[in-house]
């Protein structure tokens, strides 16, 4: 099996085309939810990568839990990146925000933003494991039933869960 | 902060990913460090194997915790003591070397193909009455659950294992006589090892067992099946290793040229940022999964496959190394970790 004619650069696949149909239906999302904790695509994307490899090299890709594996690990990994990176240099990460920085051409409005955004990510880092991800997936787009079966708490608990964890993070970010 | 403000802090731009690269960088990866997918295996089939490979997981950080260091010289340097622990898969292959290497050997025998392994304090575990006594046995308090599963019940039984010491000295000729036993040709040992010494530390370390037999090895005990633990907690003092010459990065080299190892194996040795502060466990490649975990603020190990059979989470935190092991998923075996006071 290969990579589609119009891809420029194909190579040879040697995955499974289970594993192939699993990758290319949660690649995005699984970089979402990353990118949610991460704020950064290319950060991100390593994730991604990163959870993906370790699910094909544990687990059929026809599990049924697949899809809650990858998500759980997304949030988890990226939230681990995340604190790795906070404890690197603040140099480093400043250099890393600007990447992603879009809106203003003010620098004083690119600052204000940026120092935000780091700010939510330093909140995120120090939030118990479980609110962050619960967050991450949450504001990923992941539906209660989804969080649910990647969290492995009761589908009823997850609403609760979850405002519990907004109310962490406000009070962390205040 | 409403809902909407949450968002937006949390928001970034909706990721526009290209899957195809994407899946294209996947496969080239696998490719290049050998990454081979889960073997198709019954999983009812897994269970003796996977309870094994834990153990040998677990075995690692208790091992390594059991051999400490006694005699100084003025010339060692250390070489390893352990800030964050780090998964490595092993595959059958590997296995299979390592059981032909070790031909059946217990430990001190296996390393003898390399050297001379000779404890200057042997472990010696022992049997205690309370989490307190076993504080006061360690030098340390030992840290217990305040949560657990319902499906673990009743009171732990303790063991303390206490300071032990052990030194190595690599010698080129055992090295040469262990691979021709095998009908093999070992890499030369480099002049800078051979006659080099290790002295390996680690411990004290407590040891609490839910769900143990009650009665003691070798007083009559039956070893059926539901003596299988239902929980082990370890903790113990930071194993390190110093070295009167040779470096890690001189082992890490040796090491990744001898026949056998697999690809697999190699490219995860390799992948070690820094091998002085960093343990690797291994998992069994084909039956178990592990990924980074944040585990008592610090980031962590979780093993298991998530379906609640087993798990452990290993984790290093101010100088001493804990392990949760358990027929858990990983939720369950995180939220034991953390609740441990």
């Amino acid at each position: 099996m290969t990579l589609p004619a119009r891809d420029p650069g194909h190579v040879a696949l040697a995955v499974s085309p289970a594993f192939e149909s699993l990758f290319r239906a949660e690649y995005a999302r699984v970089v979402g939810i990353a990118q949610r904790v991460l704020g950064v695509q290319a950060e991100a994307e390593d994730v991604a990568q990163d959870v993906f490899v370790s699910f094909y090299r544990g687990h059929p890709a026809d599990a049924p839990y697949a899809r809650a594996w990858l998500h759980a690990a997304a949030a988890h990994a990226a939230l681990n990146a995340l604190r790795g990176r906070d404890r690197r240099s603040r140099r480093e990460a400043a250099q890393a925000v600007p990447l992603e920085a879009t809106a203003a051409d003010d620098p004083a409005v690119t600052v204000a933003a940026s120092e935000t955004r780091q700010e939510v990510r330093a909140v995120l880092a120090r939030l118990p494991d479980r609110s962050a991800a619960m967050l991450a997936l949450r504001y990923a787009g992941l539906s209660y039933a989804e969080i649910a079966a990647a969290l492995d708490v009761r589908a009823s608990s997850v609403g609760t869960l979850l405002r519990r964890a907004e109310d962490a993070f406000r009070r962390e970010l205040q | 902060m409403n809902d909407t403000e949450i968002a937006q802090a949390l928001g970034t731009t909706e990721p526009r990913v290209n899957t195809d690269d994407a899946l294209a960088r996947f496969q080239a990866r696998v490719q290049t460090e050998g990454i081979a997918p889960v073997a198709p295996v019954a999983r009812a089939r897994l269970t003796s194997r996977w309870l094994q490979g834990l153990a040998a997981a677990a075995g690692v950080v208790i091992v390594a915790s059991a051999l400490t260091l006694s005699g100084v010289a003025g010339s060692i340097f250390q070489i390893f003591e352990p800030k964050s622990v780090v998964a490595v898969p092993v595959t059958q292959s590997d296995l299979n070397y390592l059981g032909q290497a070790c031909g059946g050997l217990n430990l001190q025998e296996c390393m003898g193909a390399y050297g001379t392994f000779e404890w200057t304090a042997p472990p010696q575990p022992k049997e205690v009455q309370s989490r307190t006594q076993a504080s006061a046995e360690a030098g340390f308090a030992a840290l217990a659950p305040t949560s657990l599963p319902s499906s673990v019940t009743g009171n732990p039984r303790y063991g303390v294992v206490n300071r032990s010491t052990a030194t190595f000295t690599f010698s080129a000729d055992s090295t040469r006589q262990a691979a021709a036993r095998q009908n093999r040709t070992a890499p030369p040992l480099p002049a800078n090892i051979d006659g080099s010494k290790l002295f390996i530390t680690g411990g004290p370390a407590v040891v609490q067992i839910w769900g143990a037999p009650t009665t003691a090895p070798g007083r009559g005990g039956q070893g059926d099946i539901s003596d299988i633990p239902t929980l082990i907690v370890g903790q113990a003092k930071a194993p390190t290793v110093s070295s009167d010459g040779v470096t890690v990065d001189q082992l890490r080299a040796y090491l990744l040229s001898q026949p056998g190892i697999s690809p697999q194996l190699a490219a995860a040795i390799r992948a070690i940022g820094d091998p002085s502060s960093t343990l690797p466990v291994p998992v069994p490649a084909e039956l178990a999964i592990s990924h980074p975990v944040t585990v008592q603020g610090v980031q962590g190990l979780f093993v298991g496959d998530n379906t609640g059979i087993a798990g452990a989470v290993i984790w290093q935190k101010d100088g001493m190394m804990f392990e949760v092991i358990g027929s858990f998923n990983e939720s369950q075996a995180l939220a034991i970790a953390n609740s441990m006071r």
